[in-house]
């Protein structure tokens, strides 16, 4: 009798401990859903939703579900760390996967830090996220950087037959930093090149027309702009008006994702075709893995959009590299999952990844191509389309 | 481009950007002047508009006159919600205290913002330039396109229709007894409540149709209209709130400074309009053309 009471104890006491093992691991994300960004914010968490329902639906990791806790930041710095701040302290989450703008993600990594939560940057480029005096062992980045893109830009247009460049970006931290990164690649792979002009509207501008006559006046022969998203339909529709890209004969860049199928669908016929651009994801990426076209498959029917966002992928690999972690550390505590996530490699619907152990950086690239009108879709894609794997230019 | 092109390009530039602010300035101003209300809401009806251009373009195709149509009926329709707007919600919001009316309105932008957001997604949108005005000629060696020129043309015709209007027409001599006097005009036998109406429903017409127009300048995305209205706010202190032709000057003044100013500030074109706004705060509080307020 005393034996049964005693097990009849042992299991009352164990219960807590299993209801404890199996409550869910709870993962924030602030990031933005009102506002221009929400163009990116909300897909890019669908995208991580549909990670999660995936992962649940196979038991979860380590036995436990996943839980999502999504709000929205709103774009703003002050916001994102409120939000952060109160996804740890009310919310309890285990871990942060989030935020949208360069200005959001490196204010949110200071709240990671104190509180000792893993932070995983699925959109932010500056450099100053993951550099060497603001690094610290939670914050990991699986976005590109404004280096890998401000190189890969060069590296393009280094092979066109010019020499006379302008840039226009949006006076902040991306604007500024992708544009330092271009200038000063180009300037090394391509001594001969000269910079004849250097526009800085601030962000959110909606008159470009100021800015382009003053460019125009210095008669550029190529652009590289990093005007991004939203921003990019306005900006291009006066710049079109004005006559730019016949002035440069389409020796125009559009860093910034001015490529991506959300760009061009939005615009249509009078998107500037010709122009290259570049993107996260492209739904007709059809050179790419099975995995990928797979992917395209599943986010499609998510999304229940045929020609889904580029951006959802961002969410989704953000949570795969969170939960690839989770299991090699056999354990949710953040010293762990962090030494974990160091020279992790996953793989991703856009192939392999690697995130450095030095800057905690993945050598995520983009895909870039010139812009084409192409009969089997109502918008113009970038074709051929290509993955500009930025490893070999990432230091 | 030499730079007497440019200087042209620049103030053609300047000019457009003023005629627009001007659309959208002059319905703020003008609910100020008479109805005594800050309409924070005013850049949700420019969202508004621009939004409902885009849907009846949907609906309508890319016919050669599609484009005129979904600017008409997306200004009607904009001022028919403001009609309704007024008539059941602010009406019981005049004589209240202004805090009241400013958390109203600013209420307002917050719901409809969200209604939109329902109804269009976050996605961006965009609306071609009308066919005809696809083009652009070149003038002194600067490019101007077409559409640029039919805005610069519409603003001082709207201008002028609407000063003739409120300076010739019964209605337009309501209006303006309204703004000095409202007590004396009900006690006249005027239905004050409907000239309000009517007044409101004529300034978000005006704000409508700015949105509709502004299209084949610039995307549609949630977000528009808050950027909007401080712009439009800028060009009324400038101007002087309730002013009708401060409004135009203020416009005026600040598509140039905006232009020009990143000749001499590249980088900080925005602060020259902001310390313009602030001197014109300190020197004559009450804008260039307004009235000091009792």
């Amino acid at each position: 009798m005393i034996r049964l009471l005693t097990v009849i104890l042992a299991a009352l006491l164990a219960l807590p401990l299993a209801a404890e093992a199996q409550k869910p691991i709870k993962v924030g994300m602030p990031i933005p859903l009102s506002g221009p960004p929400a163009l990116f914010g909300e897909p890019a968490s669908k995208g991580a939703q549909m990670y999660v329902e995936e992962i649940n639906a196979k038991g979860g990791v380590l036995g436990r579900k996943l839980e999502l806790v999504i709000r929205d930041s709103k774009a703003d710095a002050n916001e994102a760390v409120r939000v952060a701040r109160e996804l740890i302290l009310k919310e309890n989450v285990d871990f942060l996967v989030g935020t949208l703008t360069s200005a959001e993600g490196p204010a949110v990594s200071v709240v990671a830090k104190e509180n000792k939560i893993v932070f995983i940057a699925p959109i932010p480029k500056t450099d100053q996220l993951t550099a060497a005096d603001k690094l610290h062992p939670y914050v990991f980045r699986v976005a590109a950087n404004t280096t890998m893109e401000g190189r890969s830009a060069a590296e393009i247009v280094a092979k066109w037959p010019v020499t006379k460049i302008a840039t226009i970006a949006f006076d902040y931290a991306y604007g500024q930093d992708v544009t330092k990164a271009f200038v000063e690649h180009i300037k090394k792979i391509k001594p001969g090149v000269e910079i004849v002009d250097q526009q800085w509207p601030k962000l959110g501008e909606q008159d470009y027309n100021p800015f382009i006559n003053a460019q125009m006046a210095k008669k550029p022969e190529a652009i590289v702009s990093s005007i991004w998203g939203g921003f990019f339909v306005t900006y291009s529709k006066q710049a079109k008006a004005l006559g730019v890209f016949d002035a440069v004969k389409y020796n125009f860049i559009g860093l910034g994702e001015a490529g991506s199928p959300e760009t061009t669908k939005s615009m249509g016929a009078d998107y500037p075709v010709g122009i290259w651009g570049n993107s996260y994801d492209a739904f007709y990426w059809d050179e790419s893995s099975p995995a990928h076209r797979e992917y395209t498959a599943r986010i499609s029917k998510f999304l229940k959009d045929e020609y889904p966002s580029s951006w959802a992928v961002q969410g989704y690999i953000g949570m795969q590299f969170l939960v690839e972690a989770i299991k090699k550390a056999n354990s949710v505590e953040a010293d762990k999952v962090s030494k974990a996530l160091l020279g992790l490699s996953v793989d991703t619907p856009v192939g392999k990844l690697t995130i450095r152990e030095k800057d905690h950086q993945a050598n995520r690239g983009q895909l870039y191509g010139k812009t084409v009108k192409d009969a089997k879709y109502p918008f113009p894609i970038m074709k051929p389309v290509t993955y500009v794997d930025p490893t070999k230019f990432m230091d | 481009m030499s730079d007497l092109s440019f200087v042209f390009a620049q103030s053609i530039s300047g000019l457009t950007a003023a005629m627009f602010l001007f659309l959208i300035a002059s319905g703020l101003s003008l609910i100020f002047g008479v109805l005594r209300v800050l309409n924070f809401a005013h850049g949700t009806f420019y969202m508004l508009g621009a939004y409902s251009a885009y849907q009846i373009v949907q609906w309508l195709g890319t016919g050669p006159v599609s484009f005129w149509i979904a600017a008409l009926g997306a200004a009607l329709g904009v001022a028919l919600l403001g009609g309704l707007v007024e008539r059941f919600l602010f009406q019981r919001l005049y004589g209240k205290e202004e805090l009241y009316q400013l958390l109203f309105t600013y209420a307002l932008v917050l719901i409809l913002g969200d209604v939109a957001k329902i109804i269009w997604g976050t996605q961006q949108k965009s609306i071609s330039r009308p066919p005809g005005l696809t083009g652009a000629v070149s003038v002194f060696g600067a490019t101007v396109p077409y559409y640029n020129l039919f805005i610069i043309l519409l603003g001082p015709a709207i201008a002028l229709g609407f000063w003739f209007a409120l300076q010739r027409t019964r209605a337009g001599r309501f209006i303006r007894a309204a703004a000095l006097d409202r007590e004396t005009l009900g006690a006249l036998g005027v239905n004050v409540n409907a000239l309000y109406t009517g007044v409101f429903v004529l300034a978000s017409f005006l704000g409508g149709l700015g949105g509709a127009l502004i299209t084949p300048m610039r995307a549609i995305v949630p977000g528009m209209d808050t950027e909007v209205i401080v712009e439009a706010f800028v060009v009324v202190v400038i101007g002087g709130l309730g002013s009708f032709w401060g409004t135009f000057l203020g416009a005026l003044i600040y598509g140039q400074v905006l232009s020009f100013g990143i000749l001499f500030f590249p980088r900080f074109s925005i602060f020259s309009i902001f310390a313009l706004m602030a001197a014109v705060l300190i020197i004559r509080p009450w804008g260039l053309l307004g009235r000091p307020l009792k």
